[in-house]
């Protein structure tokens, strides 16, 4: 049985097979088709998504390897429910202005990855000096055939950049 | 370096061992189970008895499914042929991994099997001294007795680590497409209480 709260909705509760992925309910359950299959293997984070904890931090986690029914009880958030009102969120429109995707089949995994980390910048911010080195390690992991990553990482870094008193120390 | 258990040395110190008395149950067991400690009996001298018990521990010391979470370096092996694991992920200092690449973000409450996704509620590497890759029997074996080696373990706290630890058992129901450890968790266990009984002696 599966109750999940997916961009601050609620799904469920629902009887879902064992063997089911959290990839395939969001994708071909639920029609929620921005969170991607990749490699199927937790090596390309393309289908991550952002699970929110009770305690208020945030950590992405990927979903093809995932059984569906591990997500019971809790709360993510997916590609989809970053905008807000039809406006792109300030780290979607970062990735537009500079090109950080082709493709676009890594964007998803990229942009929720990419907004814990803002988020867990805002809780806790790094100095100037460590910035560099806590992008790269905050979007390791992430594969990208398209762009190289390094426009991935100046979108990131060219948002915390704009608003330093909230994401550096 | 890792165990190469093709190597003409290896392959000699099998032949070896397999003419000797103390090795005996070893070679009568099949490579996917293990000897009963009552096979051992017919040793006479307790030191053999014990060196060949462990020998036969051996079978699941340098097992894939123990082996890949004991490596040499900080990166884990996976899958039967103990390759580097994919996606590289690293020890951390605590075993769990890097903050970006935690264990248990992938490795989940239980085994995935659709997925392939092994998965254990403590799913980690053994610490960095505990590393048995590429290395003999005996050195793991004098490894093992070290408690500045082995977790700080007496060797009587061993018959428990190995078996009854719910992340140890893991090994022996790895799930789809991982072939098992030899025998049961339960025989393990048997079989190091033996060890160390008859003086938890090492093989040469």
């Amino acid at each position: 049985m599966l109750s999940v709260t997916i961009n601050g909705r609620a799904y469920g509760p629902r009887e879902v097979r064992d063997e089911l992925s959290m990839n395939d309910f969001l994708r071909e359950y639920l029609g929620m088709t921005g969170t991607k299959f990749g490699c199927g293997a937790a090596q390309c984070l393309s289908c991550a998504v952002i699970v929110d904890g009770p305690d208020g931090t945030s950590y992405t986690m990927p979903t093809c390897i995932a059984p569906a029914a591990s997500f019971n009880g809790k709360s993510i958030r997916t590609v989809e429910g970053h905008a807000k009102n039809g406006e792109l969120s300030v780290l979607q429109k970062a990735f537009i202005e500079h090109f950080a995707f082709q493709c676009g089949y890594c964007t998803a995994g990229f942009l929720n990855e990419g907004q814990v980390l803002l988020e867990r910048l805002a809780k806790k911010p790094v100095a100037r000096a460590d910035l560099e080195k806590t992008i790269v390690e905050a979007l390791d992991g992430h594969l990208c055939r398209c762009t190289g990553y390094i426009k991935y990482h100046e979108a990131v870094r060219a948002v915390i950049l704009a608003d330093p008193g909230r994401y550096l120390s | 370096m890792q165990l190469n258990l093709r190597s003409p040395l290896f392959v000699s110190i099998v032949i070896l061992s397999a003419s000797m008395p103390a090795s005996h149950a070893v070679s009568e067991a099949a490579s996917d189970a293990l000897a009963s400690v009552e096979s051992f009996a017919s040793i006479g001298d307790t030191a053999a008895r014990s060196a060949a018990i462990f020998t036969e521990l051996g079978k699941v010391l340098t097992h894939p499914r123990c082996l890949n979470c004991h490596p040499a370096g900080d990166r884990p092996r996976q899958g039967d042929m103990a390759r580097l694991h994919q996606p590289p992920v690293e020890r951390g200092a605590d075993g769990f991994g890097l903050p970006a690449m935690r264990c248990p973000i992938c490795h989940l409450q239980a085994n995935f099997d659709a997925a392939g996704m092994p998965g254990n509620p403590i799913w980690h590497l053994a610490p960095r001294e505990m590393g048995w890759e590429g290395k003999t029997l005996r050195e793991i074996c004098i490894q093992i007795k070290d408690p500045a080696r082995n977790g700080n373990r007496s060797v009587d706290a061993l018959i428990e680590h190995i078996g009854e630890d719910h992340l140890v058992g893991w090994a022996w129901a790895p799930g789809y497409g991982r072939q098992p450890a030899p025998g049961t968790q339960k025989q393990a266990g048997a079989l190091v209480e033996a060890w160390v009984k008859t003086g938890a002696e090492c093989p040469n």
